[in-house]
């Protein structure tokens, strides 16, 4: 009997010691979105990106570089992450996930828009016919946050920032400052979009007969829907982000010099001023976006 | 049978611990557990073209005071989504510096 005892304790001290490991072991830890934490919340904003990248080594050089992006490295477990920053502020986030040998994958920024309570934002995108791909998962100081696909296919994320939301303040040359998503369907993915965040939705005057759509909250634009080109089949409807910066023909011009690809040479947009699309040594695409105080020349005329 | 006691009041704690510790671990709701590491990169598929923007092709936000009448319309006459109201004008992007 007195063994059987002893045998019950050991079960229980090991019990103990696995428990405690469990719970002590590292979490992955990411910085708030806001310091100090404000109480301002701005659904349906995009108000972070994590690259997705096979190389994250090659992603530090090209983005530092090009944007003159700082980093700060997060190794927790088999995660490499790193956060980038622009003057000290996070503009977005690197993590690297490997590749399989033969394995063919396309690197990609991931879009996360703001929301006031991202389990019940999940219900209501899988109600409207999205798809979940990551259930929502807490990461301490970051919030909660859950990645899905829209109706078309589109990947994007949602985010319940625990430090509050970004102001809405201009953003900087270095800066994400746009979000479009290009779609087989604007028409009825901006239905989705309004259902799911409540975005305010305008029609947008274009000169090439396909459909552009605007997504707005509290008075600002957020977002564009974009049909795709007409060769759609050759294309997946995607997110894609832009980065302001002074000079997108000389941007696109360093980018390609160190080992990216222009997708979209510089072009004049609606807002006067030069877009470009461009894509990492990896493949990831990002837009260019110049942007001046004085960007309603086109829409003034 | 002061034995047998210790014995179940000891499958009982172990029981307890287990649970608690499996609590802590695995939340609520859709939270798929405290998994070490970052469980959110997702690839795109992989073969598809990006690019491919004809003339014309507008993608950035309008400028301050675009006309929301100006060009073609091009857009179903009955859409999906719930257009804004006619007296609504175009946003456009915050004009507000970060004060540093």
């Amino acid at each position: 009997m007195a063994s059987r005892y002893r045998c019950s304790l050991g079960a229980l001290c090991m019990l103990l010691i696995m428990a405690t490991a469990v719970i002590a072991a590292p979490t992955f830890v990411l910085p708030p979105l806001v310091r100090p934490a404000s109480t301002e919340h701005h659904p349906g904003k995009v108000i972070w990106t994590d690259l997705v990248t096979p190389d994250i080594a090659g992603a530090k050089h090209f983005y530092g570089e090009l944007f003159g992006w700082k980093f700060n490295d997060v190794h927790i477990g088999a995660s490499d992450y790193s956060v980038a920053l622009l003057n000290g502020n996070p503009v977005g986030g690197l993590y690297q996930r490997a590749v399989r040998p033969g394995e063919q994958r396309q690197p990609a920024w991931l879009t996360f828009i703001a929301v006031r309570d991202a389990a019940a934002a999940g219900r209501n995108i899988l109600a409207h016919g999205g798809k979940m791909l990551t259930p929502t998962h807490s990461y301490p100081d970051r919030g909660q946050q859950a990645v899905f696909a829209d109706p078309q296919g589109a990947v994007f994320a949602v985010l319940q920032s625990s430090s509050g939301d970004p102001e809405d303040v201009l953003a900087a040359p270095g800066e994400w400052i746009w979000s479009s998503v290009l779609t087989h369907d604007p028409d009825t993915d901006a239905a989705f979009y309004q259902d799911v965040f409540g975005y305010e939705v305008f029609e947008v005057p274009s000169n090439d007969g396909s459909t552009h759509i605007l997504l707005s909250t509290d008075d600002y634009a957020r977002a564009s829907l974009n049909a795709l080109p007409a060769d759609a089949a050759k294309r997946h409807p995607h997110w894609l982000n832009f980065v302001r910066v002074d000079s997108a023909t000389d941007t696109a011009a360093r980018a390609e010099a160190l080992g990216g690809r222009v997708l979209v040479k510089p072009f004049t947009d609606r807002h006067g001023g030069l877009v470009a699309v461009i894509a990492d040594p990896a493949g990831a695409p990002f837009g260019l976006l110049e942007w001046t105080d004085t960007d309603s020349k086109q829409g003034a005329k | 049978m002061k034995t047998l006691v210790h014995g179940r009041s000891m499958r009982g704690l172990m029981i307890i611990v287990f649970a608690a510790a499996a609590g802590c671990v695995a939340g609520g709701g859709y939270d798929g557990g405290a998994e070490v590491g970052y469980d959110v990169g997702f690839y795109e598929p992989f073969g598809y073209d990006y690019g491919g923007w004809g003339p014309g092709y507008g993608v950035g936000p309008p400028g301050r005071g675009f006309d929301r009448g100006r060009g073609g319309g091009h857009g179903a006459p009955h859409p999906a989504y719930r257009p804004a109201a006619p007296s609504r004008s175009m946003p456009s992007l915050p004009t507000r510096s970060r004060n540093r």
